[in-house]
C-alpha cells in the first residue's frame, strides 16, 4: 500500500512539473482562417467598392441631406430632414461615420504596404490619388477633418488623429495629386483596377480632372492658387470624353459590397421624388424622361412629370396644392435606380463645364461656349452609356436644345453652374459643394415654398454636414480645435472654401 | 507535499494497518438530511477516543466490536449514538441540530463546514428555484443572495439573464460569473442580442438548466473562493449541484407539475388617450403616420385614417392589451431514483412549454438527465448526463423598429386600433402577403407583420456530460480524476419576409453553431488529515486543463425568387460565411487548509494559468499568471466561553488574486481576410481587426480583501451575517476608445483599473415559533461601490454601447461608477435655467447642451426580504425585492415625447391652450411662454435630440415571488402508493410597490452586456401565476 501511495504521489507530482504548459498554444492562436498580409490588388478592389459606400451612407448623407439641398431630389417624408433642414445627427455624420473605418482605413493600410514594399509605380500613384478622392469629399462635406494623421491607429498608433485645416489639406491634396501622377508608369492594378480596368492614361487624366476640380474649390477664397493650380491641371491633360469618366460598375449582388448604394436606397425606399426645382430646370430637356417618371402609373411623358415642391408635408403638400406625393415625378425606377447602375465619381462633362468656367476667367485660352456645349453634349450622351436602359440622345436633339436655350455670355456662370448641377444629379456630394462655391443654380430656401417650423439653420440653406458628437468624447482636444477654428458644430457654419 | 507530511501519511497508514489485522470492521456511510453524504464526520467508538473521519462521499470504516457504541458527529448536526450489532454495516443519517448551520459546496464541488470557510458563500437550496419557476431558472435568484445581483430584462421568455457578483469587474469583458454543473463547467455565451440597430435575444448557457433538477445552487462570491477555478472565475462561481439518487429507499418516483400563466397587467405604460392622430394640431399628418399624437382632442368625427378607411376619431382603447397574448408555461418532470448500498442513480425527464406574451413566439425545451454513482472497491465512479433540446419559434425583435413588433403597439395614436390592422391577406399582410403598412416610415412594421411573418426559430441541441473516477488509496488520501464536456448544436434560421416594406424581396439567413468545452483535471487530495494533535490538514493539488473550440457556417440569401418560400438556394443573392476559434488554458493548483482544534483554519490556493489566447511567438510579455489566496475563519464561539445569548460567533478574512480576461483568441496581432465574392473577377481583401491589436497583452489581474462575521443568537433563532469586501482589477484588458478617425473602435490596452467595495448583510430571524406557527423572515442588502480608477494613461473615456437616439453612451468615465450614462444634456445657464432659443412666432426650442454624466445604469443597492409563514400543513411565503441608486435611459420615453403619446406633453389644462414653457433665452432674458397648440409637437421633437429627458431613477421595489403551499398530511396519504404530496399557487412579478420610471418597467433592458440602462421597446415584463403539483410515490 505504501507503494501504491508513494507511486501515485510521484505519478503526480511528475505530472505538475514536467508538463510544459504552454504547449503548441503558440500554434493554436494562430487564426486558420486570417492572413497576416495581401496581395495589395485585392485590397485596392475593396477600397474602390468601399469608397462609392454602403446604403448607409449613401441614404443620408447623399440623399436625403445634399440632394435635398441641392434640390435634385425632395419628399413629403419629415425623416428627409435635409428637405425641411432639420437636424439629424447621424444622417448628417453619416459619411464621416462610415468613412474613416473603412475608406480612410483601408487606403492608408494600402499606402503603408506600398511604402514597405518600395512601390514608387502605378500602384502608388493610384493609391495616392485615390486617397485624395476620398479625403476631399470629407473636407468639402465637414470642413476641418483629421488628414494627415487619419487612419494610422494600427500603422503610428494614433488614437486621436488632429484636424487639420482645411486650407492646409487643399495644400496637400493638390501637391499629392502632382506627385502622384508622375508616379503613374506602364505597370497596371490588373483586374482590381475596377475603376480604369487598366488603363494608366486614364488614370492621369483622372488625376488632373480632380486637380482642376479641387482647383477650382479655391476661387472664393484663393483666386490665385485656383487660377495657377487650375492651368497646370488643364496644360497637363484633363478627361477628354466621356470614355474618360471615373466610375465603378456595380452588380445587383451576390452582396451588399457589389450594390450601387443608391440602388439599395431606391429599393428600400419610395420616398423620394425628383424636386421642382429640378424638373424645371428640364423642362424641354431631353433627360428628363430618362431621369424621371411619375410615381403613380410610372408615366415618362414629360406632361406628365411634375417636381415635388420642397420642404412640404404630405398635410402642407395637400393643403397648398391639394395632390399627394404620388402625382410627383420620382427617379425613373426603369432607367437610373438599379442595384447594378455604375457610381458616378467625376464626369467629363463637368470637366468640360470647369474649363468654360476657366475661360470665362480668362485663365485659359479657348472659347467658354465651346466648352460649355461639349459639357452638355457629354452630359446627355453618357446618360445611355452610364444605364443601359436609358435611351440615347442624338447629337440632332442636343443640337436642338443648345439653340433652344443658347449659350449667354452675360449669364456664363450661372448658364455653366446651372448645367454642371444637373450633370451631378446623383453625385450629390459634388453638386452641393459646386453650388456653395458657385451660388448656381440660385436656390430659394425650401424651393421658395415658406419656411419650415422646426428648422434648425434659420431658415438659411445648409452649408456643410456636422461632425459626429462621438468626437467630442473620443477625440475632444483636437476636435475643440475645430470647431475653434472653424465655427460651431452646425450646419450653418461655412467650411474655409466657402467663405 | 513535503516529506514530513508524507512520513505522518505513512505513519497513519502503518497503524491503520495494524490495527485492520486485529479487528473485525464496521463499514457504512454518513448522510446529511437530504441523503448528500458528509464528508469528516467523525465517527467514535464511544468511551474510547478511537475514531475516523468519514471520506469525500461520507463513507467510513471502523474497526469495533459487537455491543460498543458508536456516535456520530458533525459540526451542525445532532449526533447520534448506534450500538454495534451483527451488521457488518451501518449507514447513518444526520439530522441538522440548527438550520442555520449550513454544509456548502465549495470550489472543485468539495464539501465543507461553513465553519471551515474563510469567506462568504451562500447556498440556496433547490426548493427555491424548482418553486415558483422561472423559463431561465436563474432569475428565480433574483434578491435571494447578498451580492449577487440577477437583471431581468425585456427580451421575452426566452431571453437572457445578467448575473453580477459583487460589481463588475471588467470594464469591456465579461463580468459574468463562471457556472459549474456537477464539476465541468458550462459555456454561457449569449448566442445572439439585440443592439442598437435592433435584433433578438438569442438566449444564453445557464437558461437550459432545469429547475426541477437542481440539488442546491452555491454562489462563490469572493476571489478566495473563485481561485481554484482560475482565469474564468475571476467574476465569482455559481455551483450548480442536481440531484442524485442518495437517499432514494428503493425505486423512488417523483411527478411535478406546473402551469404558469403570464399576463401585461403590471406594465406601466399609461399613454395619452385625448388627442387622435394628426400633425400641427390638425388630424393631418404625414401620410400614414400613425404614431403622430398631435391631433386635435377626440371629438368622434370621421377622419380618414391610414388606410384610406375613415372611421370615428375617438379612442380605440388600450392596444397593448388588443396585441399581447396570455403567456403560457407548463413545465412537467417525471423522475425515478433508485439507491442500494454501493450504487445510486437518478434518471429525469422534463418537458417545458412555453407561449410567450407576444404572438408566434413559443419555446419548448426536452431535458434528459442521468446521474449515477458506483462503487467498485477502494474506487468511486460518477457519471453526469444531460441533454437538453430546446426548440424556438419567433424570437422577437427588439430595440430599433425594424421587424419589432413592440415599436408601434405603444405609439399608435389613441384614435388607431391595431386590429383594424390585420390587413386584406390577415396577419399584417395584404391581400397578395405582403406588409400591409401602417407608417410611413418603411423601417417601422406593422405589429401584426412583425410578429407572424419575420421569422426567427432556433433549434439548440445540448449534451453536457462528466465522468469522474476518485481512488480512495487510504483513508486520508485519494486521487479523483475527472472528464466533461459541455457541447452545443444550435441551428438557427431568421430572415425578413418577402414584401418587407424596407425590403421588398426579403432576406434570409441559416446559421449553425458547434461550440464545445471541454475540461481535464486530476488531483490528489487528503481530508481531516490529522498532522499532530489539534492540528488537521484538509489539502489537494492537481492539474487542469480546458479547452474551447466554436465552428460556425452560415448561408444568407437576398431577393426571393419565388415570393414566400423562404430557402436560402431560392434568393438571387447568395452568401456564405464560416467561423473559427480554439483555444486552451492549462492550469497547475493547489489548497492547503490548516485546522486548529476544528476551530481556527487557514486556507492557502495557489493557481498558475496559461492562456492560448496570450501565446505568441518572440512575445516578451508572460502568457501565464500565478495567483494565490489565504483565508482565514475563527470561530470564536468555539474557543473561548461567550454570554449565553450568543450561539455562535465566527469571524473571517481572506486575500485574493486571480487573473483573468484573455478570452478572444488572435488578438495580438493584425490579420487580414478576403471577403464577399469578389467583384468582376477581382478578390475583395481589407484588414480584419476593428479594434487596434497590441501583442504584448497580458492576463489581467483581481485583487480582493473581505473580511466578514457570521454571529447567531438566542438559540440561533436569530442571526447576522455581515461581510464587507474590497476588490481590484488591475491591468484590465481595454479597448480604449479611438476617435473612429484613426481607422479603429478602440485599442487593446492592459491599462483598466476599476474597484468595487461594497458590502453584504444577511439576517435571519425566526420571530415566532409554535408547533403549529412559525413565522421565518430573511432580509439581505447589498450595496457594491464601482469606481473606475484608470482607463489608459491619457485618461480615455472607454464608450460603449448607445441607444437607437445616438444621443448618449454608456461610458466608463475615470473616476466614476461603472458604466456612466454620458448623454446630451439641456444647456442650461448659470443658474441652471434651460436656454432656449425662439423661433420667430415666439416659440421656444430648447438648446442641445453639451454630453454630461446623466446617471449610472448599474444599481449599486439590492434587497430582498422574504417572509415566510408556516400553519399546520400550509405554508406561504413572499418576496419583495428592489433595487436603487441607478438610472435608466428610456427610448420608449423619449419617443413617446417626440410623438405626443406621452402624457409630460399635456399641460394640465390640456393641450387646447396650448403649453407653457419657461427658461430663458439665448440672451439669457427669461420668459414664461405658452407655445401656440399647433407648435407644442416643435417643443418636444426637440427634446428626442436631449437625453436628459429620457433618464429616470430606475429604483423599483416590487412583490417578485408570492406562493402558498399546501403540504398533505402523511396521514392522509398513509396506505396510498403516494409518499409525498403538495400543491402550491405562485406568482411572480405580482406588483410594484414602488416604480420610478415612467410608462416602462425598470428592468426593461434589451441584452446582457455591459452596457446596461438603455431601454428602447422591448417586450413588457409580464405577471406570471400559476400552480404547482409535486407528487413523490
Amino acid at each position: 500500500m505504501m507503494k501504491k501511495i508513494i507511486s501515485t504521489i510521484s505519478i503526480v507530482c511528475l505530472l505538475l512539473t514536467s508538463c510544459e504548459f504552454d504547449k503548441g498554444f503558440e500554434e493554436l492562436n494562430v487564426n486558420p482562417t486570417k492572413a497576416s498580409q495581401l496581395d495589395v490588388n485585392n485590397k485596392f478592389a475593396s477600397v474602390f467598392l468601399r469608397t462609392s459606400g454602403g446604403r448607409y451612407e449613401n441614404w443620408r448623407a447623399s440623399l436625403i441631406y445634399s440632394s435635398t439641398i441641392v434640390q435634385h431630389i425632395s419628399s413629403t417624408a419629415t425623416y428627409w430632414t435635409g428637405n425641411f433642414y432639420t437636424r439629424n445627427n447621424d444622417y448628417a455624420t453619416s459619411l464621416f461615420d462610415r468613412a474613416y473605418p473603412e475608406q480612410v482605413k483601408e487606403i492608408e493600410d494600402i499606402l503603408y504596404q506600398l511604402n514597405e514594399e518600395g512601390n514608387t509605380g502605378t500602384a502608388m500613384g493610384v493609391a495616392r490619388i485615390w486617397r485624395v478622392f476620398i479625403y476631399h469629399r470629407l473636407t468639402d462635406l465637414y470642413g476641418d477633418i483629421p488628414y494627415s494623421e487619419a487612419g494610422k491607429g494600427f500603422i503610428e498608433n494614433i488614437l486621436k488623429p488632429k484636424y487639420d485645416a482645411q486650407k492646409d489639406i487643399y495644400a496637400d491634396m493638390l501637391a499629392e495629386l502632382e506627385a502622384a501622377t508622375g508616379q503613374l508608369g506602364a505597370d497596371t492594378l490588373g483586374n482590381s483596377d475596377l475603376i480604369f480596368q487598366g488603363d494608366v492614361g486614364k488614370w492621369k487624366k483622372f488625376a488632373n480632372s480632380m486637380m482642376l476640380r479641387l482647383a477650382m474649390r479655391l476661387t472664393k477664397v484663393d483666386p490665385a492658387a485656383a487660377q495657377s493650380w487650375a492651368t497646370k491641371a488643364i496644360n497637363a491633360g484633363t478627361m477628354t470624353s466621356n470614355d474618360d469618366i471615373c466610375f465603378i460598375q456595380h452588380t445587383a449582388g451576390p452582396e451588399g459590397v457589389n450594390k450601387n448604394g443608391h440602388g439599395e436606397v431606391f429599393t428600400a425606399d419610395g420616398n423620394p421624388r425628383l424636386a421642382k426645382t429640378f424638373v424645371n430646370f428640364l423642362k424641354d430637356d431631353p433627360r428628363l424622361p430618362i431621369l424621371g417618371a411619375r410615381r403613380s402609373d410610372g408615366s415618362t411623358n414629360p406632361e406628365d412629370l411634375i417636381g415635388l415642391p420642397s420642404g412640404l408635408t404630405t398635410g402642407a403638400l395637400e393643403e397648398k396644392y391639394g395632390t399627394v406625393s404620388d402625382d410627383y415625378a420620382e427617379p425613373n425606377r426603369k432607367v437610373i435606380t438599379g442595384e447594378d447602375t455604375p457610381m458616378v465619381f467625376q464626369t467629363f462633362a463637368e470637366v468640360a463645364f470647369l474649363k468654360a468656367e476657366a475661360a470665362v476667367r480668362g485663365w485659359i485660352t479657348g472659347n467658354a461656349k465651346e466648352h460649355y456645349e461639349e459639357g452638355v453634349k457629354a452630359a446627355m450622351q453618357m446618360l445611355s452609356m452610364l444605364y443601359p436602359n436609358a435611351a440615347a440622345i442624338s447629337d440632332e436633339e442636343v443640337a436642338a436644345y443648345l439653340s433652344a436655350k443658347p449659350y449667354q455670355e452675360d449669364k456664363a456662370m450661372q448658364m455653366i453652374h446651372e448645367q454642371y448641377w444637373a450633370a451631378t444629379f446623383l453625385n450629390e456630394y459634388e453638386a452641393f459643394a459646386n453650388w456653395r462655391r458657385t451660388g448656381y443654380p440660385e436656390l430659394e430656401p425650401f424651393g421658395g415654398e415658406g419656411v419650415y417650423n422646426g428648422n434648425v439653420t434659420q431658415g438659411t440653406i445648409p452649408r456643410r454636414m456636422i461632425y459626429p458628437n462621438s468626437e467630442s468624447s473620443t477625440n475632444p482636444e483636437s476636435f475643440a480645435e475645430a470647431i475653434a477654428r472653424q465655427g460651431p458644430n452646425e450646419f450653418t457654419t461655412r467650411v474655409w472654401w466657402d467663405k | 507535499m513535503n516529506l514530513q507530511n508524507k512520513k505522518i501519511i505513512f505513519f497513519f497508514f502503518l497503524s491503520l494497518f495494524i490495527y485492520v489485522v486485529q479487528a473485525q470492521i464496521v463499514t457504512g456511510n454518513v448522510t446529511d438530511e437530504n441523503g448528500i453524504p458528509l464528508p469528516g464526520a467523525t465517527v467514535l467508538v464511544q468511551g474510547t477516543n478511537q475514531g475516523v473521519s468519514s471520506d469525500f462521499d461520507g463513507n467510513y470504516s471502523i474497526e469495533v466490536s459487537q455491543g460498543q457504541s458508536l456516535e456520530f458527529s458533525f459540526v451542525g448536526y445532532s449526533s447520534q449514538i448506534i450500538q454495534v450489532g451483527a451488521a457488518s454495516q451501518i449507514n447513518v443519517q444526520l439530522l441538522p441540530d440548527n438550520k442555520l448551520e449550513e454544509v456548502v459546496v465549495t470550489a472543485l464541488g468539495i464539501k465543507r463546514n461553513t465553519k471551515a470557510v474563510g469567506y462568504s458563500v451562500t447556498q440556496v437550496e433547490g426548493d427555491e428555484i424548482n418553486t415558483v419557476k422561472s423559463t431561465n431558472a436563474i432569475n428565480a435568484l433574483q434578491g435571494k443572495i447578498a451580492g449577487v445581483q440577477i437583471s431581468g430584462n425585456a427580451t421575452g421568455a426566452k431571453g437572457s439573464t445578467r448575473v453580477i457578483i459583487r460589481g463588475n469587474s471588467s470594464l469591456s469583458g465579461n463580468n459574468q460569473p463562471l457556472y459549474v454543473v456537477d464539476g465541468i463547467t458550462i459555456n454561457n455565451s449569449n448566442l445572439g442580442s439585440a443592439g442598437l440597430w435592433g435584433g433578438a435575444d438569442a438566449g444564453d448557457g445557464i437558461s437550459a438548466l432545469n429547475p426541477d433538477e437542481v440539488q442546491s445552487v452555491s454562489v462563490l462570491k469572493g476571489g478566495a473562493a473563485a481561485a481554484l477555478y482560475g482565469s474564468r472565475a475571476s467574476n465569482g462561481v455559481i455551483l450548480i449541484t442536481t440531484k442524485s439518487g442518495i437517499g432514494s429507499e428503493g425505486l423512488g418516483v417523483e411527478l411535478s407539475s406546473s402551469i404558469q400563466f403570464d399576463d401585461i397587467k403590471n406594465d406601466p405604460y399609461d399613454p395619452q388617450t385625448r388627442y387622435g392622430q394628426g400633425r400641427d394640431y390638425s388630424t393631418n399628418s404625414d401620410n400614414i403616420d400613425t404614431y403622430a399624437n398631435w391631433g386635435i382632442p377626440l371629438n368622434g368625427s370621421s377622419v380618414e385614417q391610414w388606410d384610406g378607411v375613415a372611421r370615428p376619431y375617438t379612442y380605440k382603447g388600450n392596444n397593448l392589451n388588443k396585441f399581447y397574448e396570455t403567456g403560457r408555461t407548463f413545465i412537467n418532470t417525471i423522475a425515478l431514483s433508485n439507491a442500494t448500498d454501493r450504487s445510486n442513480m437518478r434518471l429525469s425527464f422534463t418537458n417545458l412549454q412555453n407561449s410567450d406574451i407576444i404572438p408566434n413566439s413559443t419555446l419548448e425545451r426536452n431535458t434528459l438527465g442521468l446521474n449515477a454513482n458506483q462503487e467498485f472497491g477502494d474506487f468511486t465512479a460518477t457519471v453526469n448526463l444531460k441533454y437538453i433540446n430546446d426548440d424556438s419559434v419567433g424570437a422577437p425583435r427588439l430595440s430599433d423598429s425594424p421587424g419589432n413588433a413592440n415599436f408601434g403597439i405603444r405609439l399608435f395614436a389613441p384614435s388607431i386600433d391595431v386590429n383594424d390592422m390585420l390587413g386584406a391577406g390577415g396577419l399584417g399582410t395584404n391581400e397578395d402577403g405582403t406588409e400591409f403598412r401602417t407608417s410611413d416610415n418603411t423601417f417601422s412594421q406593422n405589429p401584426w407583420f412583425a410578429a407572424y411573418q419575420f421569422f426567427d426559430n432556433s433549434v439548440k441541441e445540448r449534451f453536457i456530460g462528466s465522468a469522474q473516477i476518485r481512488w480512495d488509496i487510504t483513508d486520508y488520501l485519494y486521487l479523483t480524476g475527472r472528464l466533461g464536456t459541455d457541447r452545443f448544436d444550435y441551428d438557427r434560421t431568421s430572415g425578413t419576409p418577402y414584401g418587407t416594406a424596407y425590403q421588398p424581396l426579403g432576406s434570409m439567413s441559416e446559421y449553425k453553431l458547434t461550440n464545445i468545452q471541454s475540461d481535464g483535471d486530476l488531483f490528489l487530495g487528503t481530508d481531516n488529515l490529522t498532522l499532530i494533535e489539534n492540528i488537521s490538514l484538509t489539502a489537494f493539488a492537481g492539474v487542469g486543463k480546458n479547452y474551447q473550440n466554436s465552428e460556425s457556417v452560415s448561408a444568407n440569401g437576398g431577393n426571393f425568387i419565388v415570393p414566400f418560400l423562404y430557402t436560402v438556394k431560392n434568393t438571387e443573392n447568395q452568401s456564405s460565411g464560416y467561423g473559427f476559434s480554439e483555444r486552451k488554458i492549462n492550469s497547475a493548483y493547489g489548497s492547503a487548509e490548516l485546522g486548529y482544534k476544528n476551530a481556527l483554519f487557514l486556507t492557502f490556493t495557489a493557481r498558475n494559468d496559461w492562456f492560448s489566447t496570450l501565446s505568441l511567438p518572440n512575445k516578451t510579455a508572460p502568457n501565464n499568471d500565478l495567483y494565490t489566496s489565504a483565508s482565514l475563519s475563527l470561530v470564536l464561539s468555539d474557543l473561548i466561553i461567550m454570554p449565553e445569548a450568543i450561539s455562535f460567533l465566527k469571524l473571517r478574512g481572506g486575500y485574493s488574486q486571480v487573473a483573468g480576461g484573455a478570452n478572444d483568441p488572435y488578438a495580438l496581432n493584425l490579420s487580414y481576410g478576403i471577403y464577399g465574392q469578389g467583384h468582376q473577377g477581382a478578390s475583395l481583401g481589407n484588414i480584419s481587426n476593428g479594434s487596434i491589436p497590441n501583442p504584448n497583452i497580458t492576463p489581467f489581474e483581481k485583487n480582493e480583501t473581505e473580511v466578514g462575521f457570521d454571529l447567531r443568537v438566542l438559540n440561533n433563532r436569530a442571526s447576522i451575517d455581515f461581510t464587507y469586501y474590497s476588490n481590484e482589477t488591475n491591468g484590465d484588458i481595454v479597448g480604449v476608445s479611438a476617435s473612429r478617425t484613426s481607422g479603429y473602435s478602440s485599442a487593446l490596452e492592459n491599462l483598466g483599473v476599476i474597484s468595487n467595495k461594497g458590502i453584504e448583510l444577511l439576517l435571519n430571524v425566526r420571530p415566532l415559533e409554535h408547533n403549529d406557527f412559525s413565522w421565518d423572515f430573511t432580509f439581505n442588502y447589498s450595496n457594491n461601490t464601482s469606481k473606475i480608477v484608470s482607463t489608459n494613461d491619457a485618461g480615455t473615456n472607454i464608450t460603449l454601447d448607445e441607444p437607437r437616439s445616438r444621443n448618449l453612451n454608456v461610458t466608463h468615465i475615470v473616476g466614476e461608477q461603472y458604466g456612466a450614462l454620458y448623454g446630451t444634456s439641456y444647456n442650461r445657464d448659470a443658474q441652471g435655467r434651460i436656454i432656449h432659443d425662439i423661433d420667430p412666432d415666439g416659440t421656444p426650442i430648447p438648446q442641445v447642451g453639451d454630453r454630461k454624466i446623466l446617471g449610472f445604469g448599474v444599481s449599486p443597492i439590492s434587497i430582498g426580504f422574504t417572509n415566510s409563514f408556516r400553519y399546520k400543513n400550509y405554508n406561504l411565503s413572499f418576496l419583495i425585492e428592489g433595487k436603487s441608486g441607478g438610472q435608466i435611459y428610456s427610448g420608449t420615453n423619449a419617443l413617446a415625447k417626440y410623438f405626443g403619446a406621452h402624457k409630460a406633453t399635456i399641460d394640465a389644462d390640456g393641450r387646447e391652450n396650448g403649453f407653457t414653457v419657461s427658461g430663458v433665452d439665448a440672451n439669457g432674458t427669461p420668459f414664461n411662454t405658452t407655445i401656440a397648440p399647433d407648435r407644442i409637437e416643435d417643443y418636444w421633437r426637440q427634446t428626442y435630440g436631449i437625453a436628459e429627458e429620457a433618464i429616470y431613477d430606475s429604483n423599483y421595489l416590487r412583490i417578485r415571488q408570492f406562493s402558498i403551499g399546501y403540504q398533505f398530511p402523511s396521514e392522509l396519504l398513509y396506505g396510498s402508493f403516494i409518499q409525498n404530496a403538495s400543491l402550491s399557487l405562485i406568482g411572480r412579478n405580482l406588483f410594484f410597490l414602488h416604480n420610478s420610471v415612467e410608462n416602462v418597467d425598470p428592468e426593461s433592458g434589451y441584452n446582457v452586456n455591459n452596457s446596461q440602462g438603455l431601454e428602447w421597446f422591448g417586450l413588457p415584463v409580464p405577471r406570471s401565476v400559476g400552480l404547482n403539483v409535486n407528487l413523490k410515490f
